[in-house]
Parts: C-alpha cells; sequence; structure tokens
C-alpha cells in the first residue's frame, strides 16, 4: 500500500503507479508516518539551525529600524499638519493587520467546517496571531495623530454619532488589542497538547518551557473536552472580533478622513481582502515550513491545493467587492461619489491601483484558474506573493490617500474637484520604508521565535488524523476511510 | 466489428471484479467490456481502465462565445442607440461589464452541460444489453464482441458466478 | 452524529420513487386546489394587464410596490438551491444528499416565478420584446447600462444554468426510472434518459461536471442578487436605496432566506412522502447550523447599512430612517421584521434539542421568511414614499387586492411546480443515498466503532 517514492518531495508520483489522468493529477497515497515518528520528528524539528539564526539577526535588525522609523515619525510631530506623513504607517498597519490578522482564520473556518485538509496548517495559520501583537502597537502612536472627534469646536463625521469624545482611539484600541489577546488565546488553546509533546519528548529549555506552558495537560477525556470547546469559542470570537477590528479601523482611519466618503461596503471589502491576504501569507508560511523546516511529509500538496482553490474564490470575490462599490459611486455621479472615485481610484494613486487591481484579481484568476498551477507545491505560494504585494499597494491607496486629505477640510459636505487636485502623490521617505520593511519583520519575527517552542505542524492534530483515517483496498482500488465521529 | 452485447449480472462487487480481470486475460480489449451500476463506485474499484475526458475544454470554448456575443451585443446596442442617460458615455465599460459577464457564464454553463453528456457518450442510441435489477443492486458486466467470441466471454462471465448472463 | 444505516437498494428504489410509480393519495387533490388557486391568479394578472395598473395601489410616488418586493423575494428564495447545492458538493458534506435536488428545483420554480414579475407588471407587457435587440425598422435598442435590462439576462443565465444543472443531476434517477416503469411512462423516461447506463465513464462524469457546474454556478449565484439589488443601488435619488453594501447585503439575505425556505420544503418532504429514513434530524441540525452563521452575518450587513446610512447625517436620509424604526405602524412592523427575521429562529436554533426538532425547524423557518418579505417592503417602499421633509403626498401607499392576489398566486404558483416535478421525479437523488450506502464503512478505534466515509484517493 505504501508505495511512494523514498526521496524528499514524495508528492511526485512512481512512473509506475501514475494515472494518466486529466483531472488533477491524481496520486497515490503519500507515506503516513506512525504517531510515533510524527510526534518524535515534529519535535525535533524546533531546533533552530543556522538558517533559522540568520534569518532571525535579519529580521531583528529590520525590526529595530522599522522602530527607529517609528520615533523619527514621532519626532517629526502629530499635530493635523503632520498628519499626511503618518500615511504609510497607517498603510502599514492596515496591511498588518490584513494581512497578518486573517491567517488564524485559515486554522478556525475549515476546522469549524470539520476538515481536515488543514489539520497540518492550523499551528502555522495560529502562529500570525503573534504578529497581532505588532499591529495593536504600531496603533498606539497612530491614535496620537488620528483627529479628535471634535475638531474646531464641531463634530466631525464619524460612526461614533453621539458616541463619548474618545470613541474612536479607545474602541480601536480594545478591538486591536482584543484581537491580539484573543488570538494569542487562540494559539495558546491549539498548541496546548503539544507543549505537552514538547514537555515529554525535547531537552533543555523546550522542555522547561513545555512544561510551564502544558500547565499539566496529560490528555484526560475532559481537558480534550475542554479544549476543543475553548477552540471552538476562541475561534469564533477571533472571527467576529476580525470584522469588528476591520469595521473600526477601516471606518475611523481611512473613511472618516476623507469628507464626503460614505462607503457601506468598506468595512466588509477590508475583512475580505483579510481573508484572501490571510490565505496567502500562510501559503507562503506553509511553503517556507515545509521547504526550511523539511516537513514534506506533513504539509503536502493536497494542502496548498486546497488552499489555492479557496485563495482562487476569495481573489474572484475581491473584485466583486470592489465593483459593488464602484458601480454604485460611477452611477450615482453627484458631487460626493465623482469625488471618491476621483480621490481613491483615479486619483493620485491610481498606478498603485491598477497594480493591485492586477496583482490581487487579474493575474490570480488567471494563475490561478490553470490546474497545473492550482495543483502544485509551488503555484500557490507564488500566487500568494503577488497577492500580498497588490495588498500592501491597495492598503497605500486608500490609508495614504486618506491621511493626505488636507484636516483642514474635515467638516466640508465633500471634498471640491480642485480640493481633490490638491492631494498629491505622497510617496515615502527612509523612514517610512523602515516602517514598512521593519513592522512586516518584527512579526515574522516573533513568529519564528514561537516556532521554536513549539512544533510548526500541529502534532495533536496529525495524530488525530492517523487515527481517523485508514487507506485501505477497496476491491481491485485504493481509498481512504475517514471516520466521521461527530 | 461488435455486433453482439454480452451482459453478465452478478450479487457481489467482488465477482464482478473479477469477471472484469477474467475477460482482461481472455484477451478481450480494453474498451469492449464495461461494467454497469446503479450507484457509483470508488474509482478503479473494479479494476477498470479509467476514463480519459476533456471536459474542461468545453466552459473555455462556450466562455470566448459568450463574452464575444456579450461584448457586440452591448458595444452595438449602445452606438446604435446612442443616448447619453444619466451623464454617463455612451459607449460605458462598466456597464458592460454585467451583461458580458452573464453572456460568458451563460455560454460557459450551456458548453459544460453538452460537454458533460458528450463526454458520457449520450446519448446512446445503440445500448445493448441492460437488465433493470442493475438500479436494484446487481452489477452489470457487459462485452461488446463480435458473434464468435461471444459464447467466450458468456464463459467468462459464468466462471466468476454470474447470476444471469443476458445476450442483445 | 451521523449514524450509519444499511438500506438496500431496492428498499431505496422503493420507498424514494413512491411518488413517481404510484401517485401518493394526497397529491391530486392537492394539485388540484392550487390548480384553481393558479388560475384565479392568471385570470387576475390578465385583468391587470388588460385594464392597466391602475387596479394596483401603484401611484405616485410609489411605482415599486408589493409586485416588485415579491419579485425580490423569490429571486432570493432562488439563492438557496447553488448555494447549498454547489457549496456542500465543492465541500463534499455528506449531510447534502437528501438535500441537493429540492434546493435545485427549488431554485428553478422560484426563479420562473421570479422572471413572470418585471414581465407582467411593467405596465406595457405587450413590449416586453423590446429588451431584445431586433428593431432595426425603428431603431430603438435595448439599453444595456440599466440594471432593468441587466435583470433578465441575469436571472435567464441562472434559471437556464439552474435547469440545465437539475437535469443533468437527475440523469441516473430517471434511469433508473426508466427501468422501474413501463408503457408510456417508461418511453418518457427513456427519452429523458438519453441511453445512460450507469458505467464508471458516466458516473465519472457526473462527478466532475458536478464539480465544474458547481464552480460555475456559484459565480452566478453572486451576481444575480447583486444585479436585482443594483436595480436600487445605483439609483442616487432615493432615501436608503443609494448605498455601497447593496449588492453582498441582497445576497446574503438571499442565502438567509433561501436556506431557510429548503428548510420549510424539506420538512414537507418529510411528512407528505413518509420519507424519514432519508431526510433525518441531522440534516435539519447541520442546516440550523449553517442558517446561524448565514443569518449573523446578515445582521452584521444590515447593521452597516444602516449604520451608514445616517453616517452621512443627511436630513432625508435620517428622516426615512425615523419613519422605519420609530413611526407607526412602521415601528410594529420593523419589530416584527426583526423578530421574525433574526431573534426568534437564531435564538431557537442555538439549542440542540430545537435543531433537531422538525416541526420546530419547520415554524422557524417560515418565519425567517416572513421577516426577510418584511426587510424588501421597508427597503423598497419605504424610500419611495418620500415621507421626508418639504415633499407632500397626501397618501400612503395602499396595495389593493389585485397585488396581494398575486403575492397569494406566486406562492401557489411554485407550491404548484414543485408538485408538479415530484410526481414525475424523485426530490431525493436516489444515486446519492446509494452513494453514501456504498461509500460508508467503520473504523474500529477501540472500543469503538466509528462510522466513516469512504474517499478516493487523489
Amino acid at each position: 500500500m505504501h508505495h511512494m517514492a523514498s526521496h524528499a518531495g514524495a508528492n511526485r508520483l512512481p512512473a509506475a503507479a501514475r494515472h494518466a489522468d486529466a483531472g488533477h493529477g491524481g496520486h497515490v497515497a503519500p507515506p503516513r508516518p506512525s504517531p510515533a515518528e510524527a510526534t518524535t520528528e515534529l519535535v525535533r524539528a524546533t531546533a533552530a539551525g543556522r538558517r533559522f539564526k540568520l534569518a532571525a539577526l535579519i529580521l531583528t535588525v529590520l525590526a529595530v529600524l522599522g522602530v527607529v522609523g517609528i520615533i523619527a515619525r514621532l519626532a517629526g510631530g502629530t499635530g493635523p499638519a503632520d498628519q499626511k506623513e503618518w500615511g504609510y504607517v497607517a498603510a502599514t498597519m492596515a496591511f498588518m493587520l490584513v494581512a497578518f490578522g486573517g491567517a488564524p482564520l485559515v486554522a478556525i473556518a475549515p476546522t469549524l467546517a470539520k476538515a481536515n485538509w488543514n489539520r497540518p496548517l492550523t499551528r502555522v495559520a495560529a502562529l500570525f496571531s503573534m504578529a497581532g501583537v505588532v499591529t495593536a502597537l504600531l496603533l498606539i502612536p497612530l491614535l496620537a495623530v488620528l483627529p479628535p472627534l471634535v475638531v474646531d469646536g464641531a463634530r466631525r463625521r464619524s460612526v461614533w454619532f453621539d458616541g463619548p469624545t474618545y470613541s474612536p482611539h479607545f474602541w480601536g484600541m480594545i478591538a486591536l488589542s482584543g484581537l491580539a489577546l484573543t488570538g494569542l488565546g487562540l494559539f495558546y488553546a491549539n498548541a496546548l497538547p503539544d507543549f505537552a509533546a514538547v514537555r515529554d519528548h525535547a531537552t533543555g529549555w523546550r522542555q522547561r518551557l513545555g512544561k510551564r506552558l502544558a500547565n499539566g495537560f496529560a490528555g484526560t477525556d475532559n481537558q480534550w473536552r475542554s479544549l476543543r470547546m475553548r477552540i471552538g469559542m476562541l475561534g469564533t470570537l477571533y472571527f467576529l472580533l476580525l470584522v469588528f477590528t476591520h469595521f473600526l479601523i477601516s471606518t475611523d482611519f481611512a473613511i472618516s478622513l476623507v469628507p464626503g466618503w460614505k462607503d457601506a461596503i468598506f468595512p466588509m471589502y477590508q475583512s475580505l481582502t483579510s481573508l484572501q491576504a490571510g490565505i496567502a501569507s500562510t501559503l507562503i508560511a506553509m511553503w517556507a515550513a515545509r521547504r526550511f523546516g523539511g516537513l514534506e511529509k506533513y504539509i503536502q500538496r493536497d494542502q496548498f491545493w486546497a488552499l489555492g482553490k479557496l485563495m482562487f474564490g476569495m481573489s474572484l470575490l475581491w473584485f466583486y467587492f470592489f465593483f459593488s462599490g464602484f458601480i454604485v459611486f460611477w452611477y450615482g455621479r453627484s458631487g460626493p461619489d465623482t469625488m471618491v472615485l476621483d480621490l481613491l481610484v483615479r486619483g493620485p494613486f491610481i498606478y498603485a491601483f491598477i497594480a493591485a487591481f492586477v496583482l490581487s484579481f487579474f493575474l490570480p484568476w488567471w494563475l490561478l484558474i490553470w490546474n497545473k498551477l492550482r495543483d502544485s507545491v509551488w503555484g500557490p505560494p507564488l500566487v500568494a506573493v503577488l497577492i500580498l504585494t497588490g495588498n500592501f499597494l491597495n492598503e497605500v491607496r486608500v490609508y495614504v490617500t486618506s491621511w493626505s486629505v488636507d484636516p483642514a477640510h474635515i467638516h466640508d459636505r465633500f471634498l471640491s474637484p480642485e480640493t481633490v487636485n490638491t492631494v498629491g502623490t505622497h510617496f515615502p521617505d527612509i523612514f517610512d520604508i523602515f516602517v514598512i520593511v521593519g513592522a512586516p519583520a518584527a512579526g515574522v519575527l516573533l513568529m519564528l521565535l514561537a516556532s521554536r517552542a513549539v512544533p510548526v505542524v500541529s502534532i495533536w492534530e496529525v495524530k488525530q488524523w492517523l487515527l481517523l483515517s485508514r487507506p485501505m483496498k477497496y476491491m481491485k482500488g485504493h481509498v481512504v476511510l475517514v471516520a466521521k465521529p461527530d | 466489428m461488435a455486433d453482439k452485447s454480452v451482459l453478465g449480472l452478478f450479487q457481489e462487487p467482488d465477482q464482478a471484479a473479477n469477471a472484469m480481470d477474467g475477460l482482461k486475460s481472455a484477451g478481450f480489449e480494453l474498451g469492449t467490456f464495461d461494467v454497469l451500476t446503479g450507484t457509483p463506485y470508488p474509482e478503479g474499484a473494479f479494476g477498470e481502465h479509467v476514463p480519459q475526458h476533456r471536459l474542461f475544454r468545453f466552459p473555455a470554448f462556450g466562455a470566448i462565445i459568450g463574452f464575444t456575443t456579450a461584448v457586440l451585443f452591448t458595444a452595438a446596442t449602445q452606438l446604435a442607440y446612442p443616448v447619453v442617460s444619466g451623464g454617463k458615455p455612451v459607449f460605458s465599460l462598466f456597464a458592460m461589464l454585467v451583461i458580458m459577464y452573464e453572456l460568458t457564464m451563460l455560454s460557459a454553463v450551456v458548453a459544460t452541460v453538452i460537454g458533460i453528456i458528450f463526454e458520457s457518450r449520450l446519448p446512446n442510441l445503440r445500448p445493448g444489453a441492460y437488465d433493470p435489477r442493475i438500479t436494484e443492486g446487481l452489477i452489470g458486466v457487459v462485452v461488446n464482441t463480435s458473434a464468435e467470441k461471444a459464447s467466450g466471454a458468456e464463459s467468462v462471465l459464468k466462471r466468476s458466478g454470474a447470476l444471469e448472463v443476458k445476450t442483445a | 452524529m451521523q449514524q450509519r444505516r444499511v438500506i438496500d437498494q431496492v428498499h431505496t428504489n422503493r420507498v424514494l420513487l413512491n411518488g413517481q410509480l404510484a401517485t401518493p393519495k394526497w397529491w391530486l387533490p392537492a394539485v388540484s386546489v392550487l390548480g384553481v388557486i393558479v388560475l384565479i391568479g392568471w385570470v387576475l394578472i390578465g385583468f391587470m394587464i388588460n385594464k392597466g395598473l391602475g387596479v394596483t395601489g401603484l401611484n405616485r410616488p410609489v411605482f415599486w410596490g408589493v409586485m416588485i418586493v415579491t419579485f425580490v423575494f423569490w429571486v432570493g428564495i432562488s439563492h438557496a438551491g447553488i448555494m447549498i447545492s454547489a457549496i456542500l458538493r465543492l465541500t463534499q458534506a455528506e449531510w447534502r444528499r437528501p438535500v441537493t435536488r429540492t434546493a435545485e428545483l427549488l431554485t428553478v420554480c422560484s426563479l420562473l416565478t421570479a422572471l413572470l414579475f418585471p414581465a407582467m407588471q411593467d405596465g406595457r407587457v405587450w413590449r416586453d420584446y423590446w429588451l431584445t435587440p431586433m428593431d432595426w425598422a425603428r431603431g430603438v435598442w435595448p439599453n444595456p447600462r440599466s440594471p432593468l435590462v441587466w435583470d433578465p439576462f441575469a436571472i435567464g443565465t441562472y434559471l437556464s444554468g439552474a435547469i440545465m444543472f437539475l437535469y443533468v443531476a437527475l440523469l441516473p434517477d430517471v434511469g433508473n426510472l426508466r427501468d422501474r416503469t413501463t408503457g408510456k411512462m417508461h418511453m418518457f423516461y427513456t427519452v429523458m434518459a438519453l441511453g445512460w447506463r450507469g458505467n464508471p465513464r458516466q458516473w465519472k462524469l457526473q462527478t466532475i461536471g458536478g464539480i465544474l457546474l458547481s464552480a460555475l454556478m456559484l459565480p452566478i449565484f453572486v451576481s444575480v442578487h447583486s444585479v436585482v439589488s443594483w436595480d436600487f443601488a445605483i439609483t442616487p435619488g432615493v432615501e436608503g436605496w443609494h448605498s455601497t453594501i447593496f449588492a453582498p447585503y441582497f445576497v446574503i439575505g438571499a442565502v438567509h432566506s433561501g436556506v431557510s425556505a429548503v428548510v420549510t420544503v424539506m420538512a414537507a418532504m418529510r411528512w407528505l412522502w413518509k420519507w424519514d429514513e432519508f431526510i433525518r434530524p441531522e440534516h435539519f441540525d447541520a442546516l440550523a447550523r449553517l442558517l446561524i452563521v448565514v443569518a449573523t452575518a446578515w445582521l452584521g450587513f444590515t447593521f452597516l447599512e444602516l449604520v451608514f446610512a445616517l453616517y452621512g447625517q443627511e436630513g432625508q436620509e435620517v428622516a426615512l430612517r425615523e419613519l422605519q424604526i420609530f413611526t407607526w405602524p412602521w415601528n410594529a412592523w420593523f419589530i416584527v421584521f426583526m423578530m421574525c427575521g433574526y431573534v426568534i429562529p437564531v435564538t431557537m436554533w442555538l439549542f440542540k434539542s430545537v435543531r433537531n426538532n422538525i416541526a420546530l425547524m419547520f415554524w422557524s423557518s417560515v418565519l425567517v421568511n416572513i421577516g426577510m418579505w418584511l426587510e424588501r417592503y421597508f427597503i423598497v417602499v419605504g424610500g419611495l414614499q418620500r415621507k421626508t421633509p418639504f415633499v407632500y403626498t397626501w397618501d400612503y401607499y395602499r396595495p389593493s387586492a389585485i397585488e396581494w392576489a398575486i403575492m397569494g398566486w406566486s406562492f401557489a404558483w411554485v407550491t404548484f411546480l414543485l408538485l408538479l416535478f415530484s410526481r414525475f421525479f424523485p426530490l431525493v437523488p436516489l444515486f446519492e443515498q446509494k452513494e453514501s450506502q456504498t461509500f460508508s464503512g467503520e473504523i474500529k478505534i477501540g472500543r469503538a466503532r466509528v462510522p466513516a466515509v469512504m474517499r478516493e484517493q487523489e
């Protein structure tokens, strides 16, 4: 039954077993490790090699540069006149929320839908919640710059209507830090049995840390039951909080800074982009874990294929959400409608928009529709890189433009065409580049460090799969019997 | 030239699978015998040759036709009756997109359905031997062969445990 | 827990084909009564076309009323089919099996009904053909910039796709019916079956074709209700309409009402045809869980729509919302709408005992659709009324008896079509049930025997 290649990259079919199938190139079962093998190999994979240490060093340097960038920005001032300078910081914060904040959903949503293909991915996806800490920290300086609710004696337009004057700042911070904490809680809940595995199978500081974090987990029935409940509840809470956070950040940090921009779909557009970018981030992390962590046996073509399909759907939805907003403005043609398109689509960042359109929608559509690319290990991560690039440019288009609008116009009904024309293309300076590179680097650094304490592939979920599935011969064919306990 | 169709009916799937093996060893060409079931079985369960299909070409072809039709329709009607409505340009690409999309998808779906029916080799105007009990749980193994070889096929089927063998 | 039941093919045939191999006792009386209602409805529609729209309550400024609301409602109901059939097929969810055909059929029937509404109530019905590009003599061409022109394209595409999808998926069962019948019915099924035999090639094409069609129909399904929503959203002139969120808001509302309608129909099916073995509480449990997610998403979209309507603090917009939420009698209907559309059903569905109780699921799903019909009424008529400062209309829109009758006709018509179909074709796909038997097994883990499903090795 285990007729497969013995070399690494075991997803290539040995010639004798290959089906000439015009479908998705059917291949026979990849090698199944035993539960004990899985535990040992995955715990061992947490060891830090030279490449890891080099990567950590580089990321630390970049993160420090990011801090330097923020300090330089703060030194430049946080008044209304300096709002424009913070555009790229805002865009970076939004990018991190969208790309890194959406990734844990890959761990949550398929699990809630009782999928089995995402088992090897859940840890990689949940690790992104570490980066949520950086996103929350990045919000703090931005809160200093965000105009107060009452400007020049009058309340500016926002979703807070008659709310207290501190509303945007307070609720934004609560949401983002709540999201970070929930993400960390979800990560911890998901990793708990693996901390126990590390406690039992590792040595040195890992063993001590694992013992501390495992909190006496012994795998009793009650502990498993309560674990699953916690994962389910934290997962649902994370999802709801993510949508809520996108709503707050997109309205307070983008929409409300542009007088006359009334856009009900934009928060959902950003949430959807977050799903797309979250899948993209997870794909890249999976590829890196497989390539550099030697995890070919656990992270296989099926996982890339499944996520590739989802990413394809999300890319199509990206266009759908964008077009739903665009067509309403384009048909409306009133003053505010035209202003929105002139500023945010045809405006100073038109090239960023075109690039984002191509990278987030057009290219993923035509690349992922191609079976050979979608059903491969290299294809979806390649498209993921394009998507993340497009996503970043999209955040620049929205957030830098919003923050570049002169705060003197905050009480206007909508910006006149003359005012729109004065909003020029604001290019990043060196400190902006430090922040753009440093903040994600800090997030990835935290993820990398965490990946040394606990295996990057969830041992307990992989072992559960080994328990619940049985490859078998069915008459003259081969099938996998998958148990459905619930 | 196949002018006889021999059908063996089996109670158990294993027997049918053995019959398929027996026919292969008896020298019957792949493609001249097939298994008929009232419900799908896992691919390869009867040791049958995995079917090749080109279904994916149909929606692509249909989409091209639909897209072209839609572009012509929307462009031609806008230019033929050039009324400026709501300040929009007479030739409005964004407004055309919806109809272009719908007609592209419609043609793709129609072409796919034609493809499914065609690739299933339907309508099947020369069905050969068949038994209604196949849709009640029996498994049929049908061989399309010449009159001379028909008896050979019959004996393979009977040896494999066929409940009944029919000829048409 | 999905329990493993062993049901042989003969038994499956006998039970699931009981509506085709013999006429159920209740069928003829039910169809006759519905037929009479349908006939009366058609007569009234003819009367309305003959006398003009003055027989309705429509007048300046409310030019769109109950009939358009019902049109949007039926387009919404149609979204169940592909949502359930396509998405559950793509995710290989086992619990889709008894549901798919009913969902697809409901799509077809409700779309047929929905298409009739704009055709019958546009005033000069004899000019409906102007939608086609054929008027060379006078040079009057359809305006592809108008969403009203997009509607027939979108709905027509979805309807055609749904009919073809339904037919293709019906092929194996039509083959089965061909094998079970004699005489004229046998001839009918033989022709429809196109010579279906059930060889591996045909089964493989069923699976792959089903997945491919599902993948193609999903984007269509998203686009249809978006196009219908753009009938309202793109115009800047009516309060409450010019919102960018309308497209996904309508789609999610459609999924909510559509899936609830499927629950209603499935509960009725189980009761009418005695299909307790095949339509089980676990199916309703799964549907209810899906509905909780969908309903909550719908509520989120509703909240966003309201928040951004008020965001601009424009006088007319605020006045409209005050009318809808705080002014009698709209405030009472608003409460009914919220209670029926979300609060009562979702609260009920949070309890496992309710999810597994088929009668409660039936009634809660009916409540959802009452709420969703009201939602569309709020959107369409609310904004059009122009009960805003400096606009003076003497009266409110009051739907006439003809409009209510036509609305009632639409429900009877859809039910009539469903029952008519059920006389000739099985509502539960037999081959899917049989496939689940073939593909099911058991795994022994310790002392437990856990039901399992076979997956082909990819």
